[in-house]
This record gives C-alpha cells, structure tokens and sequence, in this order.
C-alpha cells in the first residue's frame, strides 16, 4: 500500500491485514560535488527499490512516505523525528517497522531506532534501465522480502 | 475511317457532368455506412497490445516458471514502464497458462509452492493464501477469487502477453 487515497481507502477496510510499515530513508546534499551523481544515483535506486518492495508485499506493508534528510545532519537527532513518525504509525495496528537505505551511517545508530533497519550496500553508479539493473534489484527485492516475512512468523 | 470529329453536344455533356457529380455525391453518402458497416474488420485487435515475455513457448515446461516482462504504460500524469510478471507452465492437456501473480486477496504476490508446507500450490506469503495449481482459490484460505488469467498468444513460437483478467473471462 502506498500513501495514496487509493491505497489508504483500500487500508482502512483491511487494517487487520496490514502490520508492516516501511520508510525508506534517503539523504540528500549539494554541497558536496563528489558526491551528487551517487547520492542522486541512490535515491533513485532506493525508490525503485522499495517500490518493488511494496509490489511483492502489497497486502500486508504500507509504504510511508520517503524520510528525507541532509546527509550531515545529526543521526540522533534524525532518529528522534523518525521514532515520532513509528510512535504516530503504531497508534494503528502496525507491529513490524522496516527502515531501508543506503546510508551506512544509520548502522551506528541502529540502537536509537525503533525498528529494524535494512542497509543494503550501495549501488553506486550505473544506469538504472539497464537489464542488469534491473536483475539486480530483482534478486536484491527478493531476498529482502524473505527477510521481512521471517518478521512475521 | 469517318473523317466527321466525334462532337459532344451540349446534352452529353450535361449528362456525364451531371453523372460525374451525382456518382461523386452517393460515394460520399455510402463511404460512412461502409466503414461502419466493416468496422470490425478494420479495427485493432487488441492482441496489439500483447507483449513479447522473451519465452520461447518450447522452454515452457509443466512446472510454473516466473517470468518477468516490462511495459510503457500512460496513466494519467505518469508514463512509465511498468514491471509485469506471470506464473507460466503448460497444463495436463499440454496447454499454456499463464497466471498474474497477484494474490485477489490485497495484492501480494505469490509464488509457486511458496511454502513448504503447501506443495503444489500457490501460494501468497502475506496472509497465507493459498490456490491450486489451475488456479483456483483453496476455500477457507483469505482469496475469495482464483488468479487472474493472463490474454496470451504465440508467435513464432514465442510466448505473448496481454492483460491480466479474472479467470473466465479472458
């Protein structure tokens, strides 16, 4: 499900069914040329990546909207506004939280958050249309999905 | 040889204008009915609109195969390329089936023998639903409805894809 009129008309008839949320936390910066291809790169890819995610998952995960944030900013203060997000989610039946990303700086601070988080290691260039590409994510949804249904049994 | 010029009186040539213009008259009046009365003919079959799935039809074997497939889709604001996938195997009877993967319980995907503990069968890993191989919902699991049948075709013994419809009807 996504954050969608569709979808949340679809949610409030179902809610028993849908215990899992996923945000996908994505970083954002100018300032730092190097940088700007493969930041822009993996926020693309992490959209299409959670987007799959949800497509495997439709029935039982609710997509929230993208947690984005500058990637200097402090990971403490960032998992408190993140935890206000969880605490207002679990006010419906939600049980499981997945957090998705590319930023390995929230691994540190995987305590913090009130949730699992999912790290993937980054892509960090190429050409998202490709059919490689595309076989790897593929792969990469698959073994994620897996994971988060483990949550459930 | 007569040597008299072949005149045209003014009658004849009245007759051939007035021919010429009325024919052109009833054509114009008859082409509408025409083309509505062979308008099925003429119109696009929707097997347009089919998918090449990159499957050669001779690779398709009893056991469910999971293809993937993209297509340009214009949906209101968006155009996109949209990831289509189907569960693909010939049946008893040597037929092809193509299934959406969609569970029609909320739109999960299934798999083929997804479970372990459900050999055989579909079967949808958010909410435990479950179908048979042709299809068909296991009662008493949350699926009300079978899968969704996908419009199929082969053309030179390739395997094409259309729309995913309630099984039934396509």
């Amino acid at each position: 499900m996504y954050w969608k009129k569709e979808d949340i008309n679809k949610y409030v008839q179902a809610k028993e069914y849908i215990d899992t949320i996923i945000i996908p936390l994505i970083p954002f910066q100018l300032s730092q040329d190097n940088d700007l291809e493969k930041n822009a790169f993996q926020s693309e890819v992490l959209t299409v990546f959670s987007g799959e995610i949800e497509r495997e998952l439709t029935g039982r995960v609710m997509l929230i909207p993208t947690y984005t944030y500058l990637k200097s900013a402090d990971k403490e203060s960032e998992a408190a506004r993140l935890n206000g997000w969880v605490e207002d989610a679990e006010k419906q039946p939600f049980n499981h939280t997945f957090f998705v990303t590319f930023d390995s700086s929230w691994k540190k601070h995987e305590q913090a958050l009130n949730g699992t988080l999912l790290w993937l290691p980054g892509l960090q260039t190429g050409d998202l249309h490709s059919k490689e590409m595309h076989a790897i994510i593929r792969d990469q949804v698959e073994q994620i999905s897996e994971l988060v249904r483990s949550y459930w049994h | 040889m007569s040597e008299k010029k072949q005149q045209v009186s003014r009658r004849q040539f009245l007759n051939y204008t007035l021919t010429g213009v009325g024919g052109f008259m009833a054509a114009g009046l008859l082409v509408s009915p025409l083309r509505m009365a062979i308008d099925p003919v003429l119109k696009e079959s929707s097997a347009g609109d089919l998918a090449n799935v990159s499957l050669a039809v001779e690779d398709i074997t009893t056991e469910p195969t999971r293809v993937d497939w993209k297509i340009d889709q214009i949906d209101g604001w968006y155009e996109s390329q949209v990831n289509k996938s189907a569960w693909v195997f010939k049946d008893e009877n040597d037929e092809i089936q193509a299934f959406s993967p969609v569970c029609k319980h909320l739109g999960c995907v299934v798999s083929w023998e997804g479970s372990e503990d459900y050999p055989n069968e579909f079967y949808c890993p958010c909410h435990d639903g479950r179908y048979y191989k042709d299809g068909t919902n296991v009662p008493g699991t949350p699926p009300l409805a079978p899968l969704d049948v996908f419009e199929k075709e082969v053309r030179d013994g390739m395997l094409f894809l259309g729309e995913a419809k309630p099984k039934g009807e396509a």
